[in-house]
């Protein structure tokens, strides 16, 4: 486990309100490999773009770190100032947002961008930087470059526009990828295309990549591990086939059976009654087991601790022995 | 009542005018711009029957909708409801009589409910409007019996929109549209604004009322595989035209048109069957300015000559509607290679 680029352990967010403390991320610890695509899934409200957020610094106060760390290749940068924070994210670290309009800057050119970014962060004349820019179009499927370099924001379509966006993220040569929701934004046959993109990219720079995503159709596209999230705590994590084949967790189950697929022709899809509970209000014990089907003793009182259970990790008291109700 | 189909959509079409203003045209020299929305569709839909369109953004299918429900005047064509048409003037009475018989419910559940009104008010309001229930007592009680059929509590009545989830808002829609007891109802990606689990559960509540109450359904969606899960046939449309109708079973296991196999092929595949999922070369074209024939064409791997030029009309192919030359004539194998 030395050579992991991320290593988040117990990876806690807190919201300070009036109401009292809200845990937004509570406890969260998973490494991520060179090369390796780590695919985190829940629903809204899981606490999966804080956890993304939280390791690049970017929660918005009052939020904050309220506990635990996190290392990019071994070196902590949760207690990092400001300063020093802002010239590892872009350089060291590199990010894709959903909404490639919102992240892109409507009134300067994309090669401007592009440049901007890699003088940022490189010592590269801007002549050079732009001549890595045009390399970087041309390598996340831009065709004509050196037509498209001068374009602004608004003359590219939604596919393009994230293609800069991942050619931004890259500019830098960075070794780990967030990309949160990369593709919802996009129609199916492109979201076809970037997921291929991403996919290349990663294999070829050795990129790791955590990616954050409601679709489990994409992570099991493209993710080698996936951690599954519920009300800020990991309930399940493990390899892809393991979790997509024969989850564990009765969320996990839950949530793979609630997707239609073309493939079956089942009459009614499952449902997991209820809905994600609110930061105010989430349950004692384990936070699912109000909408858990399979609840039991010790599920109201006690919370389950992720531990091995097979191939993958999993917090459910079905799989480890109970503690004797008291 | 009538007989043939419930709803016949006959030859639709829509064309906006998104030109620059006239004195603009003039000084600047600009032509008139048309965009295309809807062109020559043609379908229908049986009673309890869903049927289902789908495309990418901007293949038209909420035009076609939202002509459908009256809410944009057709360009050209028409619709004929129950025997009563959307455009003719001389069925004005009818079609009011009509309309609250068709309800929509929308996309996003936070922009389709107003956030002023309490959710017994909004759920009322088609009742209220149509002058369905006489007294303030009857509207409370009609109210307090539609809540629960969508899986709400009568008590949820006295909240906002903004205390509510995404899924109890969809549920405050379909309750609202609901209220005026419809036959038809137009759903434009129901689900697409919500988390998985929650969708779950708003598609098989769909199902439920569609069974209960006997309703017909249009329903719009970009996701191949909640289509498939609730629709009897299907439309698949590309920049503007129907390019495939097909029953849902055969469109699934028997797809024609090139485009409807690539559409397929885009799906992610769950099963970790090992099947690639194919990526798609290209984008889309410009509703403004369409490519000549076969709009699919400069996307097309069986593109021809004939498809630059000649536009391929809706054919009956086996037990399918295809516009596509290739299949038409052949030349493009009729089974799927792998989809």
């Amino acid at each position: 486990m030395t050579a992991a680029v991320l290593s988040v352990r117990n990876l806690t967010v807190a919201f300070p309100t009036r109401r009292g403390t809200l845990t937004a991320v509570d406890g969260v610890s998973f490494d991520i490999m060179p090369g390796e695509v780590l695919g985190v899934v829940g629903e809204s409200g899981a606490g999966k773009s804080l956890t993304g957020a939280a390791i690049i610094g970017l929660i918005e106060p009052p939020g904050r770190i309220a506990g635990g760390e996190v290392r990019l290749a071994d070196e902590r940068i949760d207690h990092l100032r400001p300063e020093a924070l802002r010239r590892i994210r872009g350089k060291r670290i590199g990010m894709v947002f959903q909404d490639p309009l919102t992240s892109l800057n409507p009134l300067f050119r994309i090669g401007d961008q592009l440049v901007e970014t890699i003088t940022t962060h490189t010592d590269m004349s801007s002549a050079q930087a732009r001549q890595r820019a045009l390399s970087l179009l041309s390598e996340v499927g831009i065709p004509a470059p050196q037509q498209r370099i001068d374009n602004y924001p608004h003359q590219l379509s939604g596919g393009m526009r994230q293609r800069v966006v991942l050619a931004l993220a890259l500019a830098a040569g960075p070794e780990l990828l967030i990309a949160d929701e990369p593709t919802t934004a996009l129609d199916v046959s492109i979201q076809a295309q970037i997921i291929a993109l991403l996919r290349t990219l990663c294999r070829q720079r050795g990129l790791a990549v955590m990616l954050i995503t409601h679709d489990m159709g994409m992570i099991a596209e493209i993710a080698d591990r996936v951690a599954v999230m519920y009300a800020g705590r990991i309930v399940e994590i493990g390899p892809l086939h393991s979790v997509i084949r024969s989850p564990l967790h009765p969320y996990t189950r839950g949530l793979i059976g609630s997707i239609p697929t073309i493939d079956s022709d089942k009459d009614r899809l499952v449902q997991i009654p209820g809905s994600m509970p609110r930061l105010t209000a989430i349950p004692h014990g384990c936070a699912f087991h109000p909408r858990c089907p399979r609840a039991f003793a010790p599920c109201p009182t006690h919370r389950p601790e992720l531990k091995d259970q097979a191939h993958a990790q999993v917090a459910c008291w079905l799989y480890h022995e109970a503690p004797s109700a008291t | 009542m009538s007989t043939g189909p419930f709803l016949q959509v006959d030859n639709l079409g829509c064309v906006f005018d998104v030109s620059r203003r006239w004195l603009n045209r003039v000084i600047e020299g600009l032509p008139r711009r048309l965009l295309r929305a809807a062109a020559g569709v043609t379908f229908s839909i049986e009673r309890r029957e869903t049927f289902a369109l789908v495309g990418e953004s901007g293949s038209g299918k909420s035009t076609v909708a939202r002509m459908m429900v009256g809410l944009i005047a057709p360009t050209t064509g028409d619709v004929v409801i129950d025997g009563v048409s959307m455009t003719d003037p001389r069925q004005a009475r009818e079609r009011r009589r009509l309309r609250q018989r068709i309800q929509m419910v929308f996309q996003d559940p936070y922009a389709s409910l107003n956030p002023r009104w309490r959710a017994r008010d909004i759920v009322a309001e088609p009742l209220r409007a149509y002058g369905l229930a006489g007294t303030r007592q009857d509207i409370d009680a009609e109210v307090g019996a539609l809540l629960p059929l969508v899986g709400l509590d009568p008590a949820d009545g006295a909240k906002y929109p903004h205390e509510f989830s995404g899924g109890q808002r969809q549920r405050i829609a379909l309750a609202r549209a609901l209220a005026s007891r419809p036959d038809f109802v137009v759903c434009d990606e129901p689900t697409s604004a919500l988390d998985v689990s929650v969708q779950a559960q708003t598609l098989n509540l769909m199902r439920d009322l569609q069974e209960r109450f006997g309703l017909t359904y249009l329903f719009i969606s970009h996701n191949l595989a909640v289509v498939r899960h609730m629709a009897n046939r299907i439309g698949v449309m590309y920049l503007g035209r129907l390019v495939e109708v097909a029953d849902a079973r055969e469109l699934f296991g028997a797809p024609k048109h090139p485009y409807t196999r690539m559409l397929l092929a885009a799906v992610p595949d769950l099963t970790l069957s090992g099947r690639a999922r194919k990526a798609v070369a290209g984008e889309p074209p410009s509703p403004i300015d369409p490519p000549a024939g076969c709009a699919f064409h400069p996307r097309c791997p069986h593109a021809r000559d004939q498809c630059r030029t000649e536009l391929p009309q809706l054919a009956v192919v086996q037990s399918s509607q295809v516009a596509c030359h290739g299949v038409a004539e052949g030349w493009i194998p009729a089974s799927p290679s792998g989809a």
